[in-house]
């Protein structure tokens, strides 16, 4: 799949199908019990309401014009309680509603966070990082609340339908057929409109995609648009974004908001045509068609209130529509495959000694161009070994194996005789302790970044792992010590001060097998001597595999393997490989200065 | 706000216009049941005005058409004026960014920015496009229908208003409840957004250390301190509805009570309260109304002040009134005079003095933190220093205009950033007309031949920072992106690192073969990159301890000489 960027629209594969709905009634359904009670109470609230005209029209009819002032205070007090418990009810199921909504944020989130803990790095590589984070809090924070109160009433405005209708065909079926004339009318509307809103909010859902995107990457990297001068530049394109997104969301607005103009004027024209109809029909002896004066108003009053949920439907409607175009990227991040996870009944890695064997290992990224070809070694427990070679031999793709970051196109990789793609991940990865290339610091304090590693770890343990790697002396120099602020993108920590808190942490997780993808690339000679040294005993009883370029970090090592053309072409010392006069001979002596 | 003044004023009158039309339809609907269906009783004959029925007709729904015509014309402006506020807005806020110091993105997390620029905005939308509009419509009927009262009966309508004080005073109490957990809502919220965008940016080290788990956790506690949080405030809402809601029905209970009494001691005749009754849904519904308007104007606030301290928040680096810039070339010449940079109470560089003439190279090495980066930094006037000058062809760098200096000057950092872009777009970042030849030459340059190798060439899109490429691929990618600037100062921090070393000799030979002129400030570790600069600066702890030429320094045996023995042990060094 080809890497997405901020100015491309992210194409939907999927059509919307009911699939959606029915999924999003998995996390309607825990809440069905509260959702009926609220369903009930509205109920009851309307029906309450009902009680209010009837008691106006009593006072009207009768006690007032009989001046009968004791059934006036009465009725007054009888309205009073209506109200009242009208209120109460709408109360109650509004406190309800509250809970169940964010109750189905949570969980879709929640749910959305956990399957994004398990996609591989390619998910994450494949697309503006601005382009995840919206969906998991933007996109489900507008959905919430059509899954939970959009649904009450929607049941609710189906009722008060049904309900009319059955008055309506009470007093006049004939009249009803008029008013009922209307609607496949405005179902036609619906269904023109219907497509071209829906494209119009996926429009506006991509569009506020790629703003964000580029707004992450424009946020994390000012410094360089800085020293590039090109803050106009950017601007353009962000002002292109906004733009684009201003003018989808305003195409959306433009078919959006014929719905209830629509459903306002064919209210009218019903109600036009009932009057008119009515009239025609109301013979003068008013009684031989049965249509009276009494009928045409009452019908009059009926149809307003039958088109008024409509209108309030076709407003849920809208929201829907608009809230599936958010609905479908959230079930489409869920539905991206996890391609390296636990396999069935995979089983715990027990506590491992550190052997380490590729058997016949072929890996391409793609399928197609193979990195790794039937490669095989084998490492035995507390052995270091050092990888070297040319950039974009494979060096950082096998250590990457040996996690399990990658599935294998063929062959196995073995852990103490254990095939990893056997055992579970997490039992796997807690083993190990792996320093990647860049050293991504969390914003938090320096305490806390190194206490990623072991996260119980005591304040004496964190300070160990710091001297081991000497980390010490620069932590201490700063103002707050181990409790100074630091993030992951602008805090003044040099890339080489970044290197050691980071190796502090992976020394601090305790692992059996130690990965240092140039871990020291940026630390100065010095300090690394220094930090050899208190590696030596740590190293005693772990394995570990070092990729660097230099040669004084290579040397100690116990085994070099010179990786080149998907695999290892050379292994051994460094005085065996230096006899052996080959790559890795040509490789060192280009390094000395002399 | 600005330009889009006159379609807000526009839609603000057609909001007064749409809320008056609103009851012509019901005008009409009374003439219709009055005159024609009913008819009138004249002299004991009903009469019909059945002849008026198709106009009358007519009559709604071509007003029908107009008023939704109208509304939708209002709607429409509405939403022109609140996106088009929002589009500038979000443009100064965008800029305005663009423009701040370190010492800003030091302090703020990505995803707060971002919350900010995204749901904040919303809420400024939503009040534009929404709470105005409901305000005014409100405050139109409520005055309307207020007057229409007080032509009918004064002292009937005072009853009616009595209620409105206490409104007043339950949602002035609300609003000052309400406000603070808004403000704690709108904190929580940025935490959910800074805590996913660290997530999904640190998913390599979450993976690594198999911190599925923990993250989970983590995101789950900040996800349930925003439902908590959404809760509190609508749950404060939902105290204060009752109250609020209650007031506002009790209108219709003073109608039928005191209308009734009124209408029994002959003040009023039945066909007035008639009107009354259908008419207090007009005074209510502004009532309740002001509540929930109210509710969302808090959270507006809230988010407002956000983007206020954003909108306004000025860097302190910026451009002196007295700004110099010149159109040529720069000659290169870099000079220190007694630089020293102090954050808070450490100093981080003292008293820094050398000067470089155009065209050289200059090396600066020294332990991790020593101030290496930061020294660099100071020449594009990343940072402020604070005391002693910085020279750049003779003039301080603040004197120069930023653009103007930035300009000559090529960075390629340490902590490499790649954007989301093709590897073309990548090198062509500072210069963007640059030709496809001229990108390909800078990365042959720069040992960037791997991207031939890529499937889809310098059309390959990277991941963002640069994601999927190998330390020393991105390196090479960033070294030539700054060399086709074409810079009259060039300075690589550490910009080799992790570049195999056959590779870097090859860098070092095309650095050394550029066709421009260029001063090279070139800070590494390795001996190897460092020994043939006309100068080596060697940091401790922010000051110069050592300079020189290689042979110099290593006659010297100080500390260059040291890290020269540790690169080389166990050859013999056969120079000296």
């Amino acid at each position: 799949m080809a890497r997405n960027k901020f100015d491309v629209d992210e194409t939907l594969e999927t059509p919307f199908s009911l699939k959606h709905l029915k999924r999003s009634a998995i996390y309607i359904k825990k809440h069905k019990k509260t959702m009926i009670l609220a369903l009930c109470f509205s109920a009851a609230a309307v029906i309450a309401s009902l009680i209010d005209p009837l008691v106006m029209q009593r006072a009207m009819d009768y006690s007032i014009p009989q001046g009968n002032k004791t059934e006036l205070l009465l009725l007054g007090g009888v309205l009073i309680c209506t109200i009242a418990l009208n209120i109460i009810l709408t109360t109650l199921r509004s406190r309800m509603m509250v809970r169940v909504s964010q109750s189905i944020v949570y969980d879709i989130r929640m749910d959305l966070f956990k399957h994004l803990q398990k996609l591989p790095f390619e998910y994450y590589d494949n697309r503006p990082h601005g382009k995840i984070l919206v969906r998991v809090v933007q996109y489900v924070n507008n959905v919430s609340d059509i899954l939970s109160n959009g649904i009450i009433n929607f049941v609710l405005e189906i009722f008060n339908l049904i309900f009319i209708l059955i008055f309506m065909l009470c007093t006049s079926p004939k009249l009803t057929l008029v008013v009922l004339a209307g609607l496949p009318i405005f179902l036609i509307i619906l269904f023109i409109l219907k497509p071209i809103q829906r494209r119009a909010w996926q429009q506006v859902s991509n569009k506020n995609s790629n703003m964000n995107a580029y707004l992450n990457e424009s946020i994390e990297g000012a410094k360089i648009t800085q020293v590039y001068c090109r803050e106009d530049e950017n601007m353009g394109i962000f002002d292109r974004l906004n733009r684009h997104y201003r003018k989808a969301w305003m195409k959306a607005i433009y078919s959006s908001n014929l719905i209830p103009i629509s459903v306002q004027n064919i209210s009218t024209w019903v109600l036009g045509v009932l009057y008119i109809v009515g009239v025609l029909w109301m013979a003068p002896d008013a009684l031989s068609v049965g249509v009276t004066v009494g009928t045409i108003t009452a019908m009059g009053s009926y149809a307003s209130r039958f088109w008024q949920p409509i209108q309030n439907l076709a407003n849920l409607y809208n929201n829907f529509i608009n809230s599936i175009a958010y609905l479908e990227r959230i079930f489409e991040t869920m539905d991206e495959p996890v391609t390296v996870d636990d396999i069935p009944g995979a089983s715990t890695l027990p506590e491992i000694s550190g052997d380490v064997s590729f058997k016949d290992v072929t890996f391409s990224y793609d399928g197609t161009v193979n990195i790794l070809e039937g490669l095989n070694f084998e490492v035995k427990a507390g052995e270091s070994i050092a990888l070297v070679g040319p950039t974009g031999a494979g060096k950082t793709t096998i250590v990457n194996l040996i996690s399990r970051f990658y599935n294998l196109n063929g062959g196995q990789v073995l852990i103490d005789g254990h095939d990893i793609s056997k055992v579970t991940l997490h039992s796997l990865r807690s083993q190990m302790g792996i320093m990647l290339q860049d050293s991504f610091i969390f914003s938090g304090t320096i305490a806390e970044n190194i206490r990623y590693g072991k996260l119980d770890a005591t304040d004496e343990e964190v300070l160990a792992a710091c001297q081991t790697v000497c980390a010490d002396h620069f932590i201490n120099t700063m103002e707050q010590g181990f409790d100074t602020l630091v993030n992951e993108r602008g805090s003044r920590l040099s890339q080489g001060q970044k290197q050691l808190i980071s190796f502090a942490r992976t020394l601090l997780s305790d692992p059996k097998i130690l990965i240092l993808d140039e871990a020291t690339s940026s630390i100065d000679t010095k300090t690394e001597r220094d930090l050899q040294q208190g590696l030596q005993n740590l190293l005693k009883g772990r394995t570990s595999f070092i990729i660097a370029h230099r040669l004084s970090t290579i040397k100690n090592c116990d085994k070099i393997m010179y990786v080149s053309n998907k695999g290892i072409t050379e292994c051994g010392t460094h005085d065996e490989l230096m006899a052996k006069q080959g790559d890795y001979y040509r490789l060192y002596t280009s390094q000395l200065s002399v | 706000m600005k330009g889009y003044r006159i379609c807000f004023v526009f839609a603000l009158l057609l909001t007064v216009i749409s809320s008056g039309m609103l009851l012509v339809n019901p005008i009409i609907m009374s003439q219709i049941v009055d005159n024609v269906i009913v008819g009138q009783e004249i002299n004991g004959v009903i009469v019909r005005q059945s002849d008026m029925l198709i106009p009358y007709v007519l009559l709604m729904v071509g007003f029908t058409l107009l008023r939704t015509g109208v509304s939708y014309g209002m709607i429409i402006l509405y939403e022109k004026a609140s996106q088009g506020t929002i589009y500038s807005i979000r443009n100064y806020l965008y800029r305005n960014m663009q423009f701040q110091d370190s010492n800003f993105y030091d302090r703020n997390r990505t995803g707060d920015l971002m919350t900010r620029l995204t749901g904040d905005l919303d809420m400024v939308r939503h009040t534009i496009a929404w709470i105005v509009r409901m305000l005014l419509d409100s405050s139109v009927m409520f005055i309307a229908t207020t007057v229409y009262f007080l032509t009918k009966d004064v002292i009937f309508t005072l009853v009616l208003l009595v209620i409105t004080p206490f409104i007043f005073i339950i949602t002035q109490m609300f609003s000052k409840r309400v406000g603070p957990l808004y403000v704690d809502l709108r904190e929580r919220l940025s935490q959910l957004n800074s805590n996913a965008q660290e997530n999904i940016a640190g998913n390599r080290v979450v993976k690594a250390f198999a911190r599925e788990d923990y993250e989970i956790a983590r995101f789950a506690e900040k996800s349930r301190n925003f439902q908590e949080a959404n809760i509190r405030s609508s749950m404060m809402w939902l105290n204060f509805y009752p109250a609020i809601e209650g007031l506002a029905q009790s209108l219709s209970v003073i109608t039928l009570v005191v209308g009734g009494i009124f209408v029994i001691n002959g003040r009023l005749t039945i066909g007035d309260l008639t009107a009354f009754s259908s008419l207090t849904w007009t005074l209510s519904n502004p009532m309740r109304m002001l509540g929930s308007l109210l509710n969302d104007l808090q959270r507006f606030f809230a988010s407002a002040a956000k983007i206020i301290e954003l909108y306004y928040h000025r860097s302190s680096i910026v451009n002196r009134h007295d700004a110099v810039s010149k159109d040529a070339r720069f000659e290169g010449k870099v000079e220190f005079k007694n630089v020293s940079l102090t954050f808070g109470k450490t100093t981080v560089l003292k008293n820094l003095n050398f000067t470089v003439e155009p065209g050289e190279t200059v090396a600066i090495m020294g332990s991790t933190g020593s101030g290496k980066t930061l020294m660099v930094s100071l020449i594009p006037r990343l940072y402020d220093i604070t005391e002693g000058q910085i020279l750049v062809d003779d003039v301080p760098v603040n004197r120069w205009e930023l653009k103007c200096l930035r300009k000559n000057i090529g960075i390629a950092t340490q902590d490499v950033f790649l954007f989301s872009d093709t590897v073309d777009g990548n090198i062509a970042y500072g210069d963007s007309s640059l030709s496809e030849e001229d990108v390909k030459k800078y990365a042959n340059l720069a040992a960037a031949d791997f991207v031939y190798r890529m499937e889809d060439g310098f059309d390959t899109i990277v991941g963002e920072r640069g994601v999927g490429l190998s330390g020393g691929q991105k390196q090479r990618i960033a070294l030539a992106r700054a060399l086709a600037i074409r810079p009259a100062i060039l300075i690589l921090d550490d910009t080799t690192s992790a570049v195999d070393l056959e590779t870097e000799k090859y860098i070092q030979h095309s650095l050394n073969s550029l066709d421009y002129r260029s001063t090279k400030f070139i800070t590494a570790q390795r001996i190897s990159t460092t020994q043939n600069a006309d100068k080596i600066i060697i940091l401790q702890d922010g000051k110069i301890v050592e300079m020189g030429t290689h042979d110099e320094l290593l006659q010297k045996q100080g500390y260059y000489y040291e890290i020269y023995c540790l690169q080389n042990e166990g050859v013999k060094i056969t120079s000296v």
